[in-house]
């Protein structure tokens, strides 16, 4: 072999190895997958709900590995792991650590439904700089100082302080004016509620010329609501509100104001949260007793969506795409949308990128108010309450007018 | 608060109180024959009545049984049969498990068999709750009658108060009374109820009176986990119920034998009222959410003030 081709054999062995380990480079920085999370309760008592996101999630999915994957990462797919937070906070931060340890990997992920869940799974998904969105209501949250939590429901104070003079508005457009003066409360004393209560009990009712005359907290599970539904029946309160916070307890109350004549035609009454617009309702209290109902939640699907119900609907078997779901899917996109910006799977850079975005396209179309950015603390910007009402057992959305499909029906008693 | 309101809010208290009460006194019989009389702790029995719910909810819809029967007759019928398919269930539970930790294999033994007793049993709680999560799934069930959301209203009888009495619950009450008399009739004046006393009383004796004591206590422990499933085939009718609706009221059941007093049926069934009239006339005076301290509380005075129970003897025998 003559000195040119040994040096050229040398340059060609130096130019195959350069070019093998930055195919290898390029190939860690665009993975053909790319893998996010969700914890939710999958068994134990909140399952429905979990699964409810689980459906909501899958389909995105679906839907952005169909459009071609994420386009920045050569078409990167996207993979969906799936973790059971069960039935107690305990084991929400359980699988939070198992998560974490076995799937190094992943860029981002959303969870877990109940609050107290996602209060102890975000402080393991925090320290190994996890971004993770959550739909989620307590305060504490994103109270807490942590830099990549991002919570896309109003507050839970935040919903408190908007309920009634969005009660009071409603009710003033449905009734040309008129404006309710009395007005009662039952929930029970967990957590959410009592921080719920605490804001409705306070000036905001004086500030609108509303008295609360029947303020009635119960410890769940409710075994019967005979005295209290007495005890507001004989207050003769202009509208309701009901601060429970799971189905069997929602039934119970629905079947005893049926039971006192006390209907939604005789006796307005809002919900608050997603439980109170899922088909197991319909299907424990009935059509009849759920009619008229108003229901206050952070996020539905409104007309904006009606294709992608349609989709959901046909896909699932459930009778309509609700919050867990629109906030499961939504969630996903978040992420897509923030892999799109960054284009390498970088959970540090996409947690910044989801602080960066300022939308009001893609995503940001699934929340109500049209919009999609986080603040320092995480908290979604200009997130706001949107009003359901139960029709002919169907949850119909009836505000903001951005999502809704009918007018609300306050009856004239 | 005007004398109207206040007759008012205090009968409809005292309605629900002895209509819910009743219901409890059943679900506490059940016990009352396992954990009164037979003496076994049974973590499981709140499974039981969840057992009782299902099966009751699957006779009326799932299977379609009693589908011609109706919303108004069905789930009532559905409730009575859930106590026979768990009878059943309850008796090869006890052969296959419950009768090696108790009976005359433990008898004279240190603990009497209740740590064998307490790990089988709570082993069999756990199961049931964790199958039934399998089987029947999470989401909130019932058993859907009209009559859950339909009152008989009684008046005006003072001014404009009326009671309301709920439908569903009446006819619960009616069932459940006639199951606890006939079964006290059973006990009390029948060759089978005879011996199953004799058995509790002292299995030794029994044994030498040629009483089979296995079959019995078996016969016992069967009877037991029907008449609570029953119970919950009743309650199913107003409440909604997953796998995990018995730890709601276990407490509510050993609560309600411990105060009527141990060893007793009838003093079960009155513990049960009790704990039913407490529960709910307590939130008269006192915020709802105290309604479950108030039980308590009651029952630490009746333990304080007399420890074999409201209604029982210490040496009573049903």
């Amino acid at each position: 072999m003559t000195d040119l081709s040994r040096r050229s054999t040398v340059g060609l062995g130096l130019a195959a190895g350069a070019a093998a380990l930055s195919s290898r480079r390029a190939r860690a920085q665009t993975p053909s997958e790319v893998k996010i999370a969700m914890l939710v309760p999958l068994s134990g008592p909140w399952a429905r709900q979990g699964i409810l996101e689980q459906m909501g999630a899958r389909l995105a999915i679906e839907d952005i590995n169909a459009a071609g994957g994420i386009k920045s990462m050569g078409g990167a797919r996207m993979k969906l792991i799936e973790y059971d937070t069960q039935d107690s906070s305990e084991k929400a931060k359980d699988a939070a650590q198992r998560m974490v340890a076995q799937e190094p990997d992943l860029v981002g992920g959303f969870g877990c439904w109940l609050s107290s869940f996602t209060l102890a799974a975000t402080e393991v998904t925090e320290r190994v700089s996890l971004p993770w969105l959550t739909l989620s209501y307590s305060d504490a949250i994103t109270g807490r100082g942590f830099k990549h939590v991002f919570q896309s429901s109003p507050t839970a104070d935040k919903q408190a302080d908007e309920l009634l003079p969005m009660i009071v508005e409603l009710a003033g457009r449905a009734r040309s004016g008129w404006k309710p003066t009395k007005f009662a409360y039952i929930g029970d004393n967990t957590a959410s509620s009592v921080s719920f209560m605490k804001s409705i009990r306070g000036p905001a009712a004086a500030a609108l010329g509303l008295t609360l005359v029947a303020d009635e907290v119960y410890t769940p599970p409710l075994s019967d609501a005979t005295t209290m539904i007495q005890h507001i029946r004989s207050t003769k309160p202009d509208f309701l509100g009901f601060q429970s916070t799971n189905v069997p307890d929602d039934k119970l109350l629905v079947d005893k104001f049926a039971e006192f004549n006390l209907k939604s035609d005789k006796l307005p009454k809002i919900g608050g949260g997603g439980h109170w617009a899922v088909p197991e309702l319909l299907n424990v209290a009935g059509a009849e007793n759920l009619e008229g109902i108003l229901v206050a939640l952070a996020n539905w699907p409104g007309k904006r969506q009606a294709d992608l119900e349609k989709r959901f609907m046909a896909k699932t078997g459930e009778p309509w795409f609700g919050h867990d779901s629109i906030f499961a899917y939504v969630h996903v996109m978040i992420l897509k949308e923030a892999l799109e910006r960054t284009g390498v799977a970088d959970r540090v850079k996409v947690s910044e990128a989801i602080h960066a975005l300022d939308m009001t396209d893609g995503p940001a179309l699934f929340f109500p108010d049209g919009t999609l950015k986080y603040d320092e603390k995480g908290r979604r910007v200009g997130a706001k309450l949107c009003v359901v009402q139960w029709r002919k057992g169907k949850p119909v959305p009836v505000y903001p007018p951005s999502i809704a499909t009918s007018e609300v029906i306050w009856p004239k008693i | 608060m005007d004398l109207e309101v206040l007759i008012e809010n205090v009968l409809n208290a005292l309605a629900a109180g002895i209509t819910i009460g009743c219901i409890y006194g059943l679900m506490c019989i059940g016990l009352g024959l396992i954990f009164g009389i037979m003496k076994i702790v049974n973590f499981a029995q709140g499974e039981l009545l969840m057992l009782g719910m299902f099966s009751s909810l699957y006779l009326v819809t799932g299977g379609g049984i009693l589908a011609f029967m109706g919303p108004y007759i069905g789930p009532f019928v559905g409730a009575l049969l859930a106590g026979p398919i768990v009878f059943a269930g309850g008796c090869l539970l006890h052969k296959f498990l419950i009768a090696r930790v108790s009976g005359l294999r433990t008898a004279g033994s240190l603990d009497e068999g209740h740590f064998g007793q307490l790990i089988v049993t709570l082993g069999i709680s756990l199961i049931l709750q964790n199958g039934g999560l399998i089987l029947f799934g999470s989401s909130p069930m019932t058993v859907r009658t009209p009559l859950a959301s339909s009152a008989i209203e009684v008046g005006p009888i003072y001014g404009d108060a009326t009671v309301f009495l709920n439908k569903a619950r009446m006819i619960s009450c009616a069932i459940a009374i006639i199951v606890a008399v006939s079964l006290y009739l059973v006990l009390e004046y029948t060759r089978m109820g005879k011996a199953l006393r004799a058995a509790a009383d002292n299995p030794t004796a029994a044994t030498y009176m040629g009483i089979d004591t296995d079959k019995v206590y078996r016969l016992a422990f069967g009877l037991g986990c029907g008449i609570t499933a029953i119970a919950g085939g009743l309650m199913a009718t107003y409440l909604s119920f997953g796998p995990f609706v018995g730890l709601d009221y276990v407490i509510i059941m050993y609560s309600g034998v411990v105060l009527g007093g141990m060893g007793s049926i009838l003093g079960a069934f009155w513990g049960g009222l009790t704990v039913g009239f407490v529960q709910q006339c307590s939130a008269l005076i006192l915020p709802p959410q105290l309604q479950n301290a108030a039980i308590f509380v009651v029952f630490l005075l009746i333990v304080l003030l007399r420890p074999q129970g409201l209604f029982g003897r210490s040496a009573e025998r049903a």
